[in-house]
């Protein structure tokens, strides 16, 4: 299961100039897979989805975010 | 609104480069995904600053690439160019002190200031030509002897002296400001289609007469005569000694103008550390030959003879003293003549290629870790 770049967007809260760079760098870097996928509607022209890989997984897990700083992210907004 | 947003994104596809399209592309497809156009457009909008930013830094690092071969800033600074860099910097900044402590006005300093930045932008833009070779050294060597003989025949007329071009309120000097360019890229090429630039070249300043830059150009062409003699070079020496000589035979009553001409020995007068100043500003414009010896390229000891001549000029007639007095052309003249500077040295290259690339991780980084943790995709 993947995420699209736009619902990256919005759940992360950050703009579409902000991540793309990011998505590109952790896709270098090999933390990320980013594959174009056919659309769910036809006719409509495929997407990139994009995963964390294996290593990209250990990385998020050492990196979470702590509760207290999550308290401190506007309500309703996932983190 | 839609289309804007659609527009917006196929412009930052284009910015991107190749490597980095389909990224753009990807950028596109979600943009067309997005239910409300608004947002869509800032979407797109995004997307936009992130490919001009990219963009941006794909060019800056062109113009520290030697071909595939990546070099850092560091290497740039230490490289003979870098090196030419920083002496011409100090030259224009101690003429920049010179003519503070005359009280010129302050129009003087800030054409100085402005040619430096003028020629900072067209040294990039030649070089970025050049590496990627989309420079043709050969037909702008004709081209720039035909502005010369175009200024000598149809140019500014003063005391009898056609040396300067009219340019709204500007005047500038062509010969100060391509001749050198003219020369180093002969000394590059050697050949025949370039001898004729340097022959109207020759011919352009015994029309105009100006024996400083007639005498200049004898200068380089007989080094590079001495150093790589063949027979383009040698029909370009007497091209060139002719033109001098027509120079010679002919009067020349142009008159010193304050902190133009004999600014060498009046900086003195002025004050002792003015005179240091000026002398010492023109020493560093030599000084670039020495750090780029190990090149061992012709066009640099053509560089090195075509501006202390300029300075002998200088010392001993009335002529522009370059970089230190007022003046923009000479300034635009010499930063575009440092195209032919080798970016870094053997050594800086050699100890570049043996370093290990950097690795994946940095501080910087981190960032992008926490990013993804808080993405948690």
């Amino acid at each position: 299961m993947g995420r699209h770049g736009y619902e990256l967007c919005r759940e992360a809260d950050i703009k579409s100039g902000t991540l793309y760079p990011l998505l590109m760098r952790l896709e270098g870097q090999g933390y990320l897979a980013a594959d174009w996928q056919a659309a769910e509607t036809p006719g409509r022209p495929p997407r990139h989805v994009y995963r964390l890989t294996a290593e990209g997984r250990r990385l998020a897990a050492e990196n979470l975010v702590p509760d207290t700083a999550r308290a401190a992210l506007p309500e309703g907004r996932p983190a | 609104m839609r289309g804007v947003a659609v527009f917006v994104l196929r412009l930052a596809k284009r910015l991107l480069t190749p490597r980095n399209r389909s990224w753009g592309e990807a950028a596109q497809r979600e943009a067309e995904e997005i239910e409300h156009p608004g947002e869509a457009l800032r979407f797109a909008f995004g997307c936009l600053m992130w490919a001009i930013r990219e963009a941006a830094a794909d060019r800056i690092s062109h113009l520290f690439q030697q071909g595939d071969d990546p070099m850092s800033f560091a290497d740039a600074i230490r490289g003979p160019r870098g090196v030419a860099l920083l002496c011409a910097t100090g030259a224009v900044a101690l003429g920049l002190v010179y003519m503070v402590m005359g009280n010129a006005p302050a129009r003087y300093l800030m054409m100085n200031i402005g040619a430096f930045a003028f020629g900072l932008i067209a040294l990039a833009i030649l070089t970025l030509a050049d590496g990627r070779g989309h420079l043709p050294g050969r037909l702008l060597a004709v081209g720039l002897g035909a502005v010369l003989l175009a200024t000598s025949l149809l140019g500014v007329r003063v005391d009898g002296i056609t040396r300067w071009l009219a340019l709204g309120p500007l005047t500038i000097q062509p010969s100060m400001m391509i001749l050198p360019l003219m020369v180093v890229l002969f000394a590059r090429f050697r050949d025949g289609l370039s001898l004729i630039g340097i022959a109207v070249a020759a011919l352009a300043l015994a029309l105009q007469p100006d024996r400083g830059m007639a005498g200049a150009l004898t200068a380089g062409i007989a080094v590079l005569a001495f150093t790589r003699p063949n027979r383009s070079v040698l029909a370009a020496l007497a091209c060139a000694a002719a033109g001098f000589a027509a120079t010679l035979v002919q009067p020349d009553p142009s008159p010193a103008l304050p902190f133009v001409d004999q600014i060498l020995y009046s900086s003195f007068s002025l004050h002792p550390l003015a005179g240091v100043a000026v002398v010492l500003g023109s020493a560093l414009l030599t000084v670039p030959v020495l750090a780029g010896r190990q090149a061992k390229a012709p066009e640099l000891a053509v560089f090195g003879a075509v501006w202390a001549a300029l300075i002998a000029a200088a010392a001993l007639g009335n002529y522009p003293t370059p970089l230190v007095g007022y003046g923009g052309s000479a300034v635009i003249g010499y930063l575009i003549s440092l195209m032919v500077f080798p970016r870094r040295s053997a050594l800086a290259a050699a100890s570049t290629e043996a370093q290990p690339q950097a690795g994946a991780s940095s501080d910087g980084d981190r960032a992008l870790y926490v990013g993804a943790a808080r993405a948690q995709v």
